[in-house]
C-alpha cells in the first residue's frame, strides 16, 4: 500500500476543515492571473540563483515552464489569455522580476544553493511520508551544528499560513539531516519582505504537533472516515460550499459583515 | 539506515567476505533456469529489459510494472543525472571547488565540443543547445540540485583513491531462449580497503574489492536491500573476470538516508530471486494486455 503523502497543502487544508481537503483534493484548480505570476515568479528566480541574471523576464519564465510537463496546462492557459489579461501578468512580472534583481544578493558558491529541493521523510515505518520541496536551500547539512537555511519565495501576499508553512519545512530538514535548519524565511517578491524565524526547540514542536493533529486527520480520511465540515476563512471560496451548509452559513455571515476576515482566493 | 553524513566512514570500511567465482557461477545459472520458462511464454524474438526502475516497479505494483509507451521527449530531469555527474567529475578532479562555478562552464564545453566534433557524449547536446535561456536555466538548475547532493554527501579528500564516477552502465544477456537482458548503472565506483578476491597466481592482475554507490530520489523501500544488490549483480555477471562489487551504498538526497549492503550468497540471491519475479510480472502483463486486445 502506498504510503499517505503529507504536504503542507494538504495540512493546512485538513487542520481549516476535513470537507474542504477532500475537495480539494480532486481536480486541478483553474488557473488564474496570480497563480501564473507566483509559477513564472518561481522559475524566475531559480534561474537568477542558478546562471545568476534574468534576460527578459516573461519571455524566460514561459521558456522555463514550456520544459516543465506538470505546467503544461497553465503554459497554455497563459498562451490564449486575452490581451489585457496578458498585459497585467506581463506587467506583474515585470515588476516582481526587477525587484528580484534589483534586491536578491548573488550567493557565495560555497554555501551550495540549491533550488526546488525536495524533502522526503518518511515516519511511521513508512505508512506515512511527510513531503515538500522548498523553494532555495543553503548550506551543507553537518553533523554538530545547524548549518542550513531555507527560503521560501511567495509572489502574492503575506498569509497567515505561510509561516506554518515555513515550519514544516524547519521540522523535515530537522527530521532527514543530523542537525536542525539554523533559519527558515519567507521571501515576498512583490515587495522584498523577507520573514525571518530563526529555528528554536519551540518551533519544532509547536510543528511536530500541527503535523500529527493533521496527519491524524488525513490518515482518518484516507480510512473512509467521513470528512467533518468546519467553518473557517475558507468556505467562501470553498468547492463544496454549494452543498455544505455550514460552509454556507460562514460565509453567508461572514458576507453580511457578521465575522472578520474574508476569505481569500 | 543512516543519515548521509556517514557515507564516507561506510566507503572507508574494509571488504567483508569475498565473492568466489563458484557463487557467480551458480547465480548465472539459477537465473537462466528461472527466466527460461517464464519468458518461454513471449513470441520469439520479443525482448525483455530489466533495470532498477522496472524491479522496484514490479515490486509495487505486480500487476502493471510497465509504464505506457510514450514518445521520447528531452527534459530537464533526464539531462539531470549524466550532467550532475559530470560536474562532480569536474569538482573531485579539483577544476571548479563547487558544482554552481562547474555547472555553466562544464553544460558550456559539452555542447562545444558537440559543436566540434557531431559527437554527443551525453545525448542531450543538440536539445540543450537549441534551449531558450529561461529553459536552460531550468536544466542547469536540475542538475546543480542533483550534483550539490552527491558532492556533499561525500569527503572526497578522505577517499585513499579516486573514484569512478559515472560510466556506461552494466549489462548482461541471460541465456534464456529469449533476450533478456539485464542492466545496471551507479552513480560512483569505489575501491575499498581489503584483500583482493582470490589469490594471485602468477602474472595474473587481481583487482581490489570496490563499492558501487547508487543515488535514489525519494525515500528508501523495503526492499532497499535486494534492489541495491541487484547492482552488483549485475556488475558481477557482466565480467567472467572482474570482481563481484563487494559493497553497495544507496543515497536517497530526498530523505537524507544512505544505507549500505554488503555481497554475500544470500543477499545476492535474494536479487536473483526478484530478477526472476520480475520478468515474470513483465511477461504477465504484455500477455494480458495481448489477451485484452
Amino acid at each position: 500500500m502506498p504510503p499517505l503523502v503529507v504536504t503542507k497543502d494538504r495540512l493546512t487544508r485538513v487542520l481549516a476543515c476535513e470537507a474542504h481537503q477532500v475537495v480539494a483534493e480532486f481536480g486541478a484548480r483553474p488557473p488564474t492571473i496570480a497563480m501564473a505570476c507566483g509559477a513564472i515568479v518561481d522559475v524566475l528566480f531559480r534561474q537568477l540563483v542558478t546562471v545568476g541574471s534574468i534576460g527578459e523576464p516573461m519571455v524566460d519564465g514561459l521558456a522555463a515552464l514550456s520544459v516543465d510537463d506538470h505546467q503544461r496546462a497553465l503554459v497554455s492557459w497563459i498562451e490564449r489569455l486575452p490581451g489585457p489579461e496578458r498585459d497585467q501578468l506581463h506587467a506583474e512580472v515585470d515588476r516582481q522580476a526587477g525587484g528580484l534583481c534589483r534586491r536578491w544578493p548573488s550567493l557565495d558558491p560555497s554555501w551550495l544553493p540549491r533550488t526546488q529541493e525536495a524533502f522526503r521523510v518518511p515516519v511511521a515505518g513508512g505508512t506515512v511520508e511527510l513531503s515538500a520541496r522548498v523553494d532555495l536551500a543553503i548550506g551543507a547539512p553537518a553533523t554538530d551544528e545547524a548549518s542550513v537555511a531555507i527560503v521560501e519565495v511567495k509572489s502574492g501576499v503575506r498569509r497567515a499560513e505561510h509561516r506554518a508553512d515555513l515550519h514544516f519545512y524547519a521540522l523535515l530538514e530537522s527530521l532527514r539531516s543530523p542537525a536542525p535548519p539554523f533559519v527558515v524565511a519567507t521571501y515576498y517578491t512583490r515587495t522584498g519582505e523577507l520573514d525571518v524565524d530563526p529555528v528554536s526547540e519551540e518551533l519544532l514542536v509547536g510543528a511536530t504537533r500541527r503535523t500529527l493533529a493533521g496527519t491524524r486527520l488525513l490518515w482518518r480520511l484516507s480510512h473512509g472516515s467521513d470528512p467533518l465540515p468546519t467553518p473557517n476563512s475558507l468556505c467562501a471560496a470553498c468547492a463544496a460550499r454549494p452543498d455544505c451548509t455550514v460552509g454556507r452559513s460562514r460565509s453567508d455571515a461572514q458576507a453580511g459583515g457578521g465575522l472578520p476576515g474574508a476569505a481569500t482566493p | 539506515m543512516r543519515h548521509l553524513a556517514d557515507v564516507t566512514g561506510i566507503l572507508l570500511e574494509p571488504a567483508g567476505g569475498v565473492i568466489d567465482d563458484r557463487l557467480r557461477d551458480r547465480l548465472r545459472d539459477r537465473l537462466a533456469s528461472g527466466i527460461a520458462p517464464v519468458v518461454e511464454r513471449l513470441p520469439a524474438g520479443e525482448p525483455v529489459a530489466v533495470s532498477l526502475p522496472l524491479l522496484r516497479r514490479a515490486r509495487a505494483r505486480p500487476d502493471a510494472p510497465l509504464l505506457p509507451e510514450e514518445a521520447f521527449v528531452w527534459k530537464p530531469a533526464f539531462a539531470r543525472r549524466s550532467l550532475g555527474l559530470a560536474v562532480v567529475d569536474a569538482c573531485i578532479d579539483g577544476r571548479f571547488p563547487t558544482p554552481m562555478e562547474a555547472i555553466g562552464p562544464v553544460s558550456d564545453a559539452a555542447v562545444a565540443e558537440w559543436e566540434r566534433t557531431g559527437w554527443r557524449t551525453f545525448h542531450w547536446e543538440p536539445w540543450f543547445a537549441r534551449l531558450a535561456p529561461g529553459a536552460r536555466a531550468s536544466v542547469l538548475a536540475e542538475a546543480l540540485g542533483w550534483a550539490t547532493a552527491v558532492w556533499s554527501a561525500v569527503e572526497w579528500n578522505r577517499l585513499p583513491r579516486r573514484p569512478r564516477v559515472g560510466g556506461p552502465a552494466d549489462q548482461w544477456k541471460c541465456p534464456a531462449g529469449r533476450v533478456v537482458i539485464l542492466k545496471a548503472r551507479s552513480e560512483l565506483r569505489v575501491l575499498l580497503w581489503g584483500d583482493p578476491p582470490g589469490s594471485p597466481g602468477a602474472g595474473t592482475v587481481v583487482r581490489p574489492p570496490e563499492a558501487l554507490v547508487s543515488v535514489s530520489s525519494g525515500c528508501p523501500g523495503g526492499t532497499w536491500s535486494e534492489e541495491l544488490a541487484y547492482l552488483a549483480l549485475v556488475a558481477g555477471l557482466r565480467s567472467s573476470t572482474g570482481p563481484v562489487p563487494a559493497r553497495v551504498v544507496g543515497l536517497w538526497p530526498d530523505a537524507g538516508i544512505h544505507a549500505a549492503v554488503d555481497m554475500d550468497d544470500a543477499v545476492l540471491t535474494a536479487a536473483a530471486k526478484r530478477v526472476i519475479a520480475t520478468v515474470d510480472a513483465v511477461v504477465n502483463a504484455r500477455q494480458s494486455m495481448v489477451g485484452s486486445c
